[in-house]
């Protein structure tokens, strides 16, 4: 999952910012072993405009030893007044827009439309069982749409979403559409919202359209999760949540999930994810670099 | 995930480190030392060049630091190998430069009263090249040419004489040295090259190639090689941005007013990743001299002085190594962007 900035000579900039930033980035990714990206929808008019058609993108990308797009993480701006999933009166618009996604996707190689499948968690609050059922029944209606278009429907539960604790997520599985609505497990994620990911994992596998591997130093303990204005940059307890695999202090058992992905027989693509790599002074491409590290040295053995 | 295309045969690869210290400070921590060889490791080179240096923030500039640092030269060689990494291909050492631990503010292989020390210091980076599973002592032959200027017939004997008594210690232990002209060194002109390599006949000592160095200087890499590849016995590999056209090698201090500080120019940087600019070195064109001229040894890639992030750089070239340079090197079909 690709959060990166270039460093230029303007400062960070996005690596869609020119064919030659997009370039040396999937180079980058390539010469450590990753076979394809995942990003944001809000790339696709870039790269459009930057090779003249989504298909001249994913050949520049293969020539670059990247094969496709894999997921694209559907950024939406959920607010009550038009767009939140725990709001029915906004499921039209939300409905056209994903299709809108799907329509304007075709030519990367796409298999996974990632959504947070509840709005901030202060905005839900309270989270009632008509709430999570509202969500539902959203992404069973968009997942069994954009599975017509070969991709599926994944949902993501950030731990400052409304759908995060262990008992909300059964609610959420239990009464989505099992054949539409698919989990993507994001380690840290459920980590800091003190949920076992191996354990949802176990519970949810046949519905696991993915991962997005990444460790975290802290468990939140003191509800920055519905803290105002922000819990993922600016609570006041933790500068930085997410942390790339094989740091000494990461709280993920990832061979333990490996383990049990293998027991139950997984096969499919395992994205690993930076997110926001760059506060306190690290930075993405050394990041990626070490996960990539420890995927060849720690995790590759167990399935080998 | 897919492996690191393979980029090992009989000519291996390996990545320099001195792109992770560019100043005193910084890269003096083992958590940072961790962190840098497995993303070495990551891009699939499975060896590192070190440079000689001392004092306390040089935990890898000497053998007695590394002692210090990690137990013992086997203790380090050990932690690479988990790491990934399975060899110190080559130490570069440059006796012009100070040393805390040697009290000496730079020694010059043109003056014989200094020939014993610098052996001495010269041995202990072979011993430990010896330990680490090393094959090449890469030293700086002679100073820059501000300060000397070009070296008569006489100069080249005594410089000669120095680095003969090095290579016979080299010998001794299996291992070669070789001699790196850079962009400001003394030996500017090829005829002067291959004077000092007449003086120096045998297997343990040759020429370290630096593409970028002596790109900078005015020379054809290629045709260099070509020209004297019977004695090279290392290569630095890192592209050169720009010439010396104005010829301010002569410039006092020109480590810092034209390598650092950009000369006249304003050169923003001297060196490049391979593959990412208007570079001046026929990469593709030296794998190919390389192949056909059947080179047995190692090519070190270098990020010499490159930008923040370092990991960056690293990853950039490794991926034109695995997917251009290695192929052609190995006689296989490149996949040319």
């Amino acid at each position: 999952m690709d959060h990166w900035r270039v460093d230029t000579a303007q400062g960070p900039l996005s690596q869609y910012t020119s064919r030659e930033h997009l370039d040396t980035f999937l180079r980058q990714i390539a010469a450590v072993g990753f076979e394809a990206i995942e990003t944001f929808d809000f790339h696709l008019g870039v790269m459009r405009e930057l090779f003249g058609s989504l298909a001249a993108c994913r050949e520049f990308m293969r020539s670059r030893g990247i094969d496709r797009v894999l997921s694209l993480f559907h950024a939406v701006m959920y607010d009550e007044r038009q767009s939140t999933p725990h709001v029915r009166a906004t499921h039209e618009r939300m409905f056209q827009y994903a299709r809108h996604i799907m329509e304007s996707s075709q030519g990367l190689g796409v298999q996974n439309f990632i959504v947070m499948p509840a709005g901030l968690y202060y905005d839900v609050e309270p989270v009632t069982d008509d709430k999570i059922r509202a969500c539902a029944e959203l992404w069973s209606r968009i997942g069994r749409m954009t599975l017509d278009y070969g991709i599926r429907t994944c949902c993501h539960h950030e731990f400052f979403c409304g759908i995060r604790s262990a008992e909300e997520l059964r609610k959420f599985y239990e009464w989505s559409d099992p054949r539409y609505v698919y989990y993507y497990c994001d380690t840290a994620q459920h980590v800091i919202a003190d949920v076992d990911p191996v354990a949802l994992y176990e519970r949810l596998h046949e519905r696991c359209g993915g991962f997005h591997l990444k460790d975290t130093h802290h468990i939140d303990t003191s509800g920055d999760y519905r803290r105002r204005p922000d819990a993922e940059i600016m609570a006041p307890t933790t500068p930085r949540w997410f942390w790339e695999m094989g740091t000494a202090a990461g709280l993920v058992d990832f061979p333990a999930l490996y383990r049990a992905m293998q027991r139950h027989g997984y096969r499919g693509w395992v994205g690993v994810e930076h997110d926001k790599a760059d506060i306190g002074g690290s930075n993405y491409p050394e990041s990626t670099a070490v996960a990539a590290w420890y995927i060849r040295k720690v995790l590759d053995p167990i399935y080998s | 995930m897919r492996p690191s295309l393979p980029i090992d045969g009989a000519v291996r690869w390996g990545y320099a480190t001195n792109h992770w210290k560019p100043g005193f400070m910084g890269f003096a921590r083992r958590e940072e030392h961790e962190r840098a060889f497995k993303v070495t490791a990551a891009c699939g080179f499975s060896a590192i060049e070190l440079t000689a240096g001392s004092g306390r923030w040089e935990p890898l500039g000497r053998p007695e630091s590394i002692a210090l640092n990690y137990g013992s030269l086997a203790g380090f060689r050990s932690m690479l190998a988990e790491w990934g990494i399975s060899a110190v291909a080559s130490i570069y050492y440059d006796p012009g430069q100070m040393s805390f631990d040697d009290l000496h503010h730079g020694l010059s292989p043109l003056d014989e009263a200094q020939h014993a020390e610098i052996l001495r210091i010269a041995s202990l980076h072979l011993d430990s090249l010896a330990a680490l599973g090393g094959h090449c002592l890469v030293v700086r032959p002679a100073p820059s040419h501000w300060q000397t200027g070009e070296p008569d017939a006489a100069a080249l004997d005594r410089v000669a004489r120095c680095w003969a008594a090095v290579a016979g210690a080299a010998q001794e232990r299996g291992l070669v040295v070789g001699l790196h002209v850079d962009s400001l060194s003394a030996l500017r002109s090829l005829a002067a090259i291959e004077s000092l390599l007449e003086r120096l006949p045998g297997k343990a000592v040759g020429l370290a190639i630096d593409t970028a160095e002596l790109a900078i200087a005015g020379h054809d890499v290629v045709a260099l090689y070509r020209q004297l590849h019977r004695r090279v016995v290392h290569f630095q590999f890192k592209d050169a941005m720009a010439r010396d056209e104005l010829g301010e090698y002569r410039l006092p201090n020109a480590e810092r007013a034209l390598i650092q500080a950009g000369g006249e120019r304003r050169v923003a940087r001297w060196f490049g990743e391979l593959d990412t600019g208007p570079g001046l070195v026929d990469f593709p064109g030296l794998a190919s001299a390389i192949r056909e001229l059947g080179y047995r040894g190692w090519i070190i890639v270098e990020s010499d002085r490159g930008p923040a992030p370092v990991a960056a750089g690293m990853m950039t070239n490794a991926w034109y190594v695995q997917r251009v340079l290695a192929p052609i090197v190995a006689g296989l079909t490149p996949a040319l962007p």
